[in-house]
């Protein structure tokens, strides 16, 4: 495990690269799931790679349980590939769940070698060795094809297998009886040419021919010869019927699998019978992407973003160009030419607005990278409440700005549930509302006038509008005077409150009323806004408008006290000028609050000056500019001194101390340099205490709370007067001694603990802070880094705090604090757990065994050079630069083909061969088999690089001449075994000159 | 071209199995069958083509045969017309072979 101690950027590069995978593997399984015994090879393939390429780099860093765990799944989908398997919904269920355990342990990979993962393990070697009952091929569960029972001499017979993958893929089943003679014969066609052409648009699935009805010898000769095709297809009988010239009463339906089928009355016969049937069948859920071309989506894993190699090439000709007109403008500026001034800041501000937009670019990522969740979720959802859900998205491929995509992920994900739970109805509600057993759910995003609109529509049962106000009344939010004067629309906005809900009973998936408020509240702080329309019985449809990037948005500037502010455009509603003359009679005062009356209503005013705390001017005797603002849930008009014009700003956050601030959402520098603050105009009202219809938001207060991080610290002294703390999670033990206990030991500080030698730290050893006092108790704070323990030595008292910190990393930031906090009123500070650790373990960490090695081969004075075949970027930087460290030259493949084109170009270069197994194009026992073939590569060394290298892995590579077989990345032995290699290869050619 | 021997017989066509052709081969069966063969061979050497009244033949000499406890086997049919039975299931009435496989030795026996 030291390993990835010393690498811990190499760790998060192969985190990173197993995110990835698991993004895209998630969507392949379904793609597999749904074309069932019909396998897409190349579908199967990708995800075996990418559960390869998982297990590669778990057996690297020694993460034991993830690489067991990606093996099995391998093993299994290595049964699918080969035909072995059929990929059944419970069966991908199993891959599921250990894709999603796999998930679960890369996140935590520092604890995943002492996961538990047998379950997991034995569930898929069960579902290796396939259905108990299964000899050979494994055969699915037979559902037997209903036949026709009146009909006791059909010729054709279905096997279950055919029957299965029929329904899957959603063909109708049909009994077509054709005569050889006249169906046949007679249009001049022969047998085999009708099967070619039913073969292009279905399958057949079995033939039968009327073998009685021939007679015998002694017979007359007939003039009739039946045939019957059970066959599979897409096509309706009247098709088939055009399409192969056979007459319609020769065309029997058997069963109706088509996806959108409306549920006749023989239908539900059949629906109802399905309850026979495994419960994996009967949960359809058809999902079709729109967006066909979209591609593999991209999801970057935490914090990391995965960028078109284009699209930063033009952000450095960009830069390259900013450069050149600051060179331009300083030039012009030293010769004090007033005109090339002009054109340098001509040129500049013309590359600045493409860089922009460049930047902005970079931070756009496809909506489909956050849709592709959804596929997933609506398929286990919908298993297990029972229903049947068609998903359909569109729009995959539209951009949004990523911190608004990842801001959307909660919201959505809530929305689609509540959906999937609450719109939806089960198959037998529905079907007795006449509407279709399946319900759809449609996931859109599309571009509107520069806000994207993302849809989220389902056409169940419909939001009960009368149910909702109910509900808000009893949790006392509106009253039912309000109530009686609402719109429909206004209801339906009830549920972004607290407390409102729509379900009749709770369930595991929502519907206790928390949520929607939630939802709400994340798409206010993306500057989303949100409409629902519903119609009772019918549909229902959330429409989420967002700004399509946060960081630069179109703002208003107006002035107030001197002062410039900002207001986002997309909460301005309308600027009103009220003359002097007309302040009278158009505001009023409801109680203690202003209004304004704006045409036919009533809006609340209110002045920012008040807001800003500086006093309100007089307002009666002069003209007022209001503002009318939208916070999201209601307007109101804030009174300002100027308006100004409207600019695009560029958003900077606010400094840490003004973060618990409402009433700003930002700051941002003007043209003129300087700084206008960005006006939160939610939080303004919220201040203010204005509310659209006095809803009484007592829950406020408490959300703000839940929503602040509380970090659990473990306070404890340094000097008496120096207070410091470290995260309690890091604590492993605390333990009190006495400084006699404490030995010197080659100038360190250490004591016995645990039958070991502790290495004790104090602060005082990094940072230049008080020694602890004599005088006090001292403890040893036990922390475990990489597995090993060392002390931290503090004294008493100690506390254990719940705290919301507002860490400062700069004021006392130096080796071993990370930083400061005032906690209690006093300064504390934060130990760095990382610098104490290398402070204590640091020197002792044993020299990379790469290291050791390096030059060894530069000494020799050659540097061969060696071929590296690797299909995963991860692996072929790891092996290069492995490689590369020991003094050979390297060329890299990203598979066999491009490895093939390399070494034939290079054919006298390369001295030694090392290839992955699995890659697409050509993997590496065929690129193996490929070099040996060719006369001038006989003798060539092909180190095979493998994960997991089992007896029959290494048998058949060997068979294709491999040389030797090398776990990947156990670099010791790989060096070695390269440079085995490169000593034959050097003695071949040495042989070869003699 | 009948080939006699007690109980096998191998009947060998000179052209395609079609309505033209059918009436001459069935009374050529039906004598072989008559004639006491129980296990007739067909051999489709010559044979490129079978029509739906050939290939309604062939059946009745099966069912034919299937009544007196005997078998029909039709030998050295070229790929297509293997095809074309296997397309049709026949193969899985009686034995059908290709040119030059295991069936061949059926027929010398």
């Amino acid at each position: 495990m030291s390993d990835f101690a010393l690498d811990d950027e190499l760790v998060q590069e192969y985190i990173a690269e197993s995110r990835e995978h698991l993004a895209t593997i998630e969507n392949d399984l379904l793609t597999i799931e749904k074309a069932g015994a019909d396998i897409d090879e190349q579908l199967v393939n990708r995800v075996f790679r990418a559960a390869h390429s998982i297990k590669g780099g778990a057996g690297f860093f020694d993460l034991v349980r993830i690489r067991e765990l990606a093996h099995k799944t391998e093993n299994v989908l290595d049964l699918v590939r080969s035909r072995q398997l059929v990929p059944t919904p419970a069966m991908v269920g199993v891959l599921f769940l250990a894709f999603d355990k796999l998930r679960e342990l890369i996140n935590n990979h520092r604890e995943s070698n002492e996961a538990d993962i047998a379950d997991f393990l034995s569930t898929l070697t069960d579902a290796a060795a396939g259905p108990p009952d299964a000899a050979g091929p494994a055969a699915p569960p037979a559902v037997p094809l209903r036949m026709p029972a009146e009909d006791a001499t059909l010729l054709v017979r279905a096997s279950g297998f055919d029957v299965e993958q029929a329904r899957r893929v959603g063909n109708s089943i049909f009994i077509v009886e054709c005569d050889l003679l006249h169906d046949v014969e007679r249009r001049g066609r022969t047998p085999l040419a009708l099967f070619e052409g039913m073969m292009r648009c279905g399958s057949v699935l079995d033939t039968g021919f009327d073998v009685a009805g021939c007679g015998t010898l002694d017979d007359e000769i007939r003039n009739r010869f039946v045939l019957e095709i059970l066959y599979a297809t897409l096509l309706d009988a009247v098709s088939i019927g055009q399409v192969f010239e056979i007459p319609l009463g020769h065309i029997r339906l058997i069963e109706d699998n088509r996806v959108a089928a409306v549920p006749a009355p023989k239908m539900t016969a059949r629906l109802a019978s399905a309850a026979a049937t495994p419960p994996e069948a009967s949960a359809n859920l058809e999902v079709r992407s729109k967006a066909g071309s979209a591609g593999p989506v991209l999801t970057a894993g935490e914090g990391t973003i995965r960028l078109n190699i284009g699209l930063l090439d033009s952000l450095m000709t960009l830069a390259g160009e900013l450069v050149l007109g600051r060179n331009q403008l300083n030039d012009a500026v030293a010769s004090g030419d007033a005109r090339a001034i002009g054109a340098g800041a001509h040129r500049i501000s013309a590359v600045t607005s493409e860089l922009q937009e460049a930047v902005a670019l970079t931070r756009m990522q496809p909506v489909g990278s956050l849709f592709s969740k959804f596929p997933r979720l609506v398929r286990d959802l919908a298993q297990e409440l029972g229903k049947q859900v068609e998903l359909t998205m569109e729009g995959t491929e539209v951009e949004i700005d990523k911190s608004l995509l990842e801001g959307l992920s909660d919201p959505l994900t809530h929305m689609v549930r509540n959906a999937v739970d609450h719109g939806i109805e089960t198959p037998a509600i529905r079907s007795a509302a006449g509407k279709p057993a399946i319900g759809s759910l449609l996931l859109r995003a599309r571009h509107q006038a520069g806000q994207v609109v993302i849809e989220i529509k389902d056409d169940g049962k419909g939001l009960a509008a009368e149910k909702i106000a109910a509900s808000a009344v009893v949790k006392g939010l509106v009253t039912a005077e309000q109530v009686a004067s609402m719109t429909e629309a206004g209801k339906f906005g009830l549920i972004f409150h607290p407390g409102v809900s729509t379900a009749e009973k709770l369930s595991d998936v929502s519907g206790r009323g928390v949520g929607m408020d939630v939802v709400k509240t994340n798409l206010d702080k993306l500057g989303g806004k949100i409409d629902i329309e519903s119609r009772a019985g019918q549909e229902t449809s959330f429409r989420i408008k967002l700004p399509l990037t946060l960081a630069i948005i179109p703002s208003l500037l107006i002035s107030d006290g001197g002062e410039r502010f900002a207001i986002p455009q997309t909460s301005v509603g309308e600027l009103i000028r009220i003359p002097a003359g007309q302040v009278a009679s158009r505001t009023d005062r409801a109680g203690d609050a202003e209004v304004l009356l704006l045409r036919d209503r009533l809006v609340p005013l209110l002045h920012l000056s008040e807001a800003m705390g500086y006093g309100r001017r007089d307002g009666a005797t002069m003209a007022l500019n209001v503002v009318l603002v939208d916070t999201g849930s209601f307007e109101f008009g804030l009174i300002v001194e100027e308006l100004h014009e409207t600019v695009e700003i560029v958003v900077k956050p606010l400094g840490r101390h003004f973060q618990g601030l409402r009433d700003y959402a930002g700051a941002t520098i003007l043209g003129d340099g300087r700084v206008a603050v960005i006006l939160d105009v939610a939080g303004l009202a919220a201040r203010a205490g204005m509310n659209g219809m006095d809803l009484k938001s007592a829950s406020a207060a408490e959300e703000e709370k839940e929503s602040v991080a509380l970090h659990s610290l473990l306070l404890f002294h340094n000097a008496p007067a120096e207070t410091c703390a470290l995260p309690t999670e890091s604590v492993t033990r605390v333990e009190r001694v006495s400084p006699a206990q404490i030995e010197v030991l080659g100038g360190r500080r250490t004591m016995k603990y645990r039958d070991a030698t502790l290495r004790l730290v104090s602060l005082s050893d990094l940072a230049p802070v008080g020694e602890l006092s004599e005088a006090s108790q001292w403890v040893v704070i036990v922390i475990e880094r990489a597995g090993r323990p060392f002390g931290v030595l503090a004294a008493e008292p100690l506390e254990m705090v719940e705290v919301e910190v507002a860490l400062d990393t700069i004021t006392l930031r130096q080796t071993g604090i990370a930083g400061s906090a005032v906690l209690n009123g006093q300064t504390t500070l934060m130990l760095d757990i990382f610098e104490l650790a290398s402070n204590a373990l640091g020197e002792e960490t044993e020299a990379d065994p790469v290291r050791r090695m390096e030059g060894s081969a530069a000494a020799c004075g050659t540097a061969p050079t060696i071929l590296v075949a690797e299909d995963s970027d991860f692996f072929r930087g790891q092996i290069s630069r492995l490689i590369e460290a020991v003094g050979y030259n390297v060329l890299a493949a990203e598979d066999g083909q491009a490895a093939w084109e390399i070494l034939d170009r290079h054919a006298a270069e390369i001295s030694v061969v090392a290839t992955d197994v699995e890659m697409p194009r050509l993997d590496g026992l065929a690129l193996t088999r490929r070099i040996r073939a060719d006369g001038r590569f006989a003798n060539l060394p092909v180190i095979a690089l493998s994960s997991l290298a089992d007896e029959e892995e290494v048998a058949r590579g060997l068979a294709c001449g491999v040389s030797e077989y090398q776990v990947k990345l156990d670099r010791d032995q790989l060096v070695a075994s390269i440079q085995r290699a490169v000593g034959k290869a050097d003695s071949r050619l040495s042989a070869l000159l003699n | 071209m009948t080939t006699e021997d007690a109980s096998v017989a191998v009947i060998q066509p000179t052209g395609d199995i079609v309505a033209a052709s059918v009436p001459e081969l069935r009374s050529r069966m039906r004598g072989a069958i008559a004639g006491g063969a129980h296990k007739l061979t067909i051999d489709l050497r010559n044979v490129e083509m079978i029509d739906s009244v050939g290939l309604g033949m062939l059946i009745a000499a099966h069912n034919s045969l299937t009544r007196v406890g005997g078998e029909l086997s039709a030998v050295n049919a070229s790929e297509e017309l293997i095809d074309l039975f296997v397309a049709m299931r026949i193969h899985q009435h009686f034995r059908v072979s290709g040119v030059g496989e295991p069936g061949d030795s059926v027929v010398g026996a």
